[in-house]
Formats: C-alpha cells, sequence, structure tokens
C-alpha cells in the first residue's frame, strides 16, 4: 500500500467517536468527513487540555501534508498506558478520525495503529 | 434552545461506551485508565469513618458536578424560577461562549466535574480544612474553612467564594457565598449573580459514592432557591490525580484564547 492520504467514505453508524469532557469535539471537527491518513509522525505535543500528534503524509506526486491531530489530556494519554514516547517522531502510523471543520487538516483521532498494524487504546478526549 | 440539546447530546456521549475503543491491550494500565479493570461494584461497603466519629470523604472522585441543570432538575422546571433577564441570556448563549474552554475557572460546581478530584480533609480527623484538588482545565482548587469562622461582611467576589462547612451528624454541609459571575454554574450556562449562595450536603451513602445535595440561592436569578443533586464515583484502584494546565496549549476555536505562550498552530497551506 502506497503511502499516502486516503479519505475514506466509512460508514458512521459504524464509527462511535471520542467525546470531551472539555468541550464537545463536533464544535471543531466534521462528522461527515471520516479520514484515513498514513504518514509518519513528525511533532508530538505533550500538552493539555489535549495532546496533538502531527504526521506528515506524503501523496504520489510527492508533496507532504502536515495533519494535527487532536487527542485526549496527557492525564487520559498516561492513564491509558501512554507516555510521549509511546509514539516517537518517524514512527509509521496510520489514523483514523475526522478532519476539521475550518481547516481540514486540523482533525480528530478516532483510531491509531501503528505500521505493523497494532492498534494503540485511543482514550476519550478531554478526560 | 439549540445550546440546551448541544449539552445534551454531550452528556450522552460521556455516558454512553466508547464504541470504537480498540481491543489493544498491550501498553500498562496505570493510575485508573479507562482501558483497565474496574473496581468491583460493592454496594454494601459501608462508607469509612473516621476515629472522631465523622464520615471519611478523602479520596480520588469522579463526576459530582457536571451535569447541566436543565437536566437535572427539567428544563421546564429551570425556566420557571429563571427571572426574565435569565431566561434571556441563557437563550443567547452558545457553547463557544463558555469561559471554561478558555481555561477559565469553573466555579465550585464544576470543579467536582468531567476531570479527576481529590478531597483533602486537613488534618484528616477534626478537620479545620477541607480541599478539592481539581486535576483538569484551570487546575484549581477549593478550600473550606471547618474551624467555625464565618463569612466575612463583604467578601470581593471571587471564582470559587468563601465556604465554610460543619458537620451535621454525618453530613459535611458547606456553605459558600461571595462568587463572581464571571463563570458558568454549568455547561448549559444557567445564569448566576454574585447573591449566588450555595448551600452543599455531602453524604457518603456507600464506600464508592459521594452524594452532594445543593440548594442553588440566588435571587437575582431565581424565584425561589432550589435543589440539584450531584453523585461522584469514587476512582478506580491506584488513581492518582496528574497534572493538567489546559492553558498550555488550548486549540478550541481555532487559537482564539489570548495566552501568548501557547505555541503556534502548524497547518497545511
Amino acid at each position: 500500500m502506497k503511502l499516502g492520504v486516503l479519505v475514506l467514505g466509512l460508514s458512521l453508524a459504524a464509527l462511535a467517536v471520542p467525546v470531551s469532557a472539555h468541550h464537545s469535539w463536533t464544535a471543531e471537527y466534521d462528522a461527515k468527513k471520516p479520514i484515513t491518513v498514513k504518514g509518519v509522525v513528525s511533532k508530538v505535543e505533550w500538552t493539555n487540555p489535549h495532546t496533538h500528534f502531527y504526521v506528515d503524509a506524503t501523496d504520489a506526486s510527492g508533496k507532504v501534508t502536515t495533519w494535527n491531530f487532536e487527542m485526549a489530556s496527557t492525564p487520559a494519554l498516561e492513564r491509558g498506558g501512554w507516555s510521549r514516547k509511546t509514539l516517537p517522531v518517524g514512527t509509521q502510523v496510520v489514523v483514523e478520525g475526522f478532519a476539521g471543520r475550518s481547516v481540514a487538516e486540523r482533525a480528530i483521532v478516532t483510531s491509531f495503529k501503528g505500521a505493523d498494524g497494532k492498534e494503540f487504546f485511543v482514550p476519550k478526549l478531554g478526560n | 434552545m439549540k445550546k440546551i440539546v448541544v449539552a445534551a447530546i454531550a452528556v450522552i456521549g460521556l455516558t454512553a461506551p466508547f464504541l470504537s475503543q480498540p481491543s489493544a491491550q498491550e501498553l500498562p494500565r496505570r493510575l485508573g485508565g479507562e482501558n483497565g479493570p474496574k473496581r468491583a461494584a460493592d454496594a454494601k461497603r459501608p462508607a469509612p469513618k473516621l476515629a472522631d466519629g465523622t464520615v471519611d470523604f478523602s479520596g480520588i472522585w469522579t463526576g459530582g458536578g457536571d451535569a447541566p441543570i436543565p437536566r437535572l432538575l427539567g428544563k421546564d422546571k429551570l425556566d420557571a424560577l429563571m427571572l426574565p433577564w435569565a431566561k434571556q441570556k441563557m437563550a443567547s448563549l452558545k457553547e463557544a461562549d463558555d469561559p471554561y474552554f478558555y481555561c477559565m475557572p469553573g466555579g465550585p460546581l464544576r470543579i467536582t466535574g468531567g476531570f479527576a478530584w481529590r478531597l483533602v480533609q486537613h488534618p484528616t480527623e477534626h478537620a479545620k480544612y477541607i480541599f478539592m484538588l481539581q486535576e483538569g482545565n484551570a487546575h484549581s482548587f477549593r478550600q473550606i474553612f471547618m474551624d467555625g469562622r464565618k463569612h466575612p461582611d463583604d467578601p470581593s467576589p471571587t471564582w470559587f467564594g468563601h465556604s465554610i462547612g460543619r458537620w451535621e451528624g454525618n453530613t459535611l454541609v458547606v456553605d459558600t457565598v461571595g462568587l463572581n459571575d464571571k463563570f458558568w454554574l454549568d455547561s448549559a450556562g444557567t445564569p448566576h449573580t454574585e447573591q449566588l449562595h450555595l448551600i452543599e450536603r455531602y453524604t457518603r451513602p456507600d464506600y464508592n459514592t459521594l452524594q452532594r445535595v445543593v440548594t442553588i440561592d440566588d435571587p437575582g436569578t431565581f424565584t425561589k432557591p432550589f435543589d440539584v443533586t450531584y453523585t461522584a464515583k469514587l476512582g478506580e484502584p491506584d488513581s492518582e490525580i496528574i497534572e493538567y494546565f489546559c492553558i498550555e496549549n488550548n486549540q478550541w476555536g481555532e487559537r482564539t484564547n489570548t495566552n501568548p505562550t501557547a505555541p503556534a498552530i502548524p497547518v497545511a497551506k
């Protein structure tokens, strides 16, 4: 499978979405725009209220798009067994989520997989 | 109305099982993670008592203050209690107006909502102070004076106000005045004024449950005082509160907050 960005029309019914205790995610992200991005982690912001994982995806023409993926808070990730080193810069990942409303490439995560298909626990946002 | 619907959806979402939770469990569970084992339901285990005869409320709790008041009370009932200005104001609010989303403190009700929080009795027996430490949002604390002092005559309004507590048998009663009107009482934006007076009655009906009945008394907003009941659950085994500062990297509203130290948001051109 070539490295690239796939925008898939996944069935919404089959996908549950993380809900934020900080605020409702649908204000910023579009539940009608499910996305799947394959790329390489280029930056990790181990911050609050939420963590952000930046993923560089290269399309067939060689153009690199940097996606800004929002994840849960550091306490929620730590409680789920994550640390800031769980997905270090350079890791190949496949991310599923929903695109942003005003900036599509600022997206929310529903599923995080390593290149080997290993799935990482994705906690609810914000808590 | 739209805001109420949004709030209701958020609450339903919070209580619904997280269906897309991956099966991957190879990461170690730590500090009471939601992917870890849960505390066994044990309704028969009684609340712990201290040697001084009072109930021990100390520990990590989750929830107990974040439910929207229109949902707890019924929207019609709340509407009937609100003065016209309050009804008008509430109807005009949007979710994006909530100061909580810009990392401001949530006030005495929301400090116990959404995030883990710890109740500390100091000293544990014959406590002179009770502290509520909130993990999330503004990483705030609330202090309750248990030494018999009175409220100041004319306190300058603050986000958590002036709180004094006393024991009535197994019930901890906390009386709070001196609150500002800058925070939302709840996520639905139920309004209040600086006249707000809260009387909270805490009980621990069983080991895992903390119940909090709050009398909301604000003649500037409501025609009469009314009660709302919140329930908090004891944190999972090994839970701790963890550092969390909302202001650090808040991208809510795509950088409409004013924190000049927050990193810029790189987005695709």
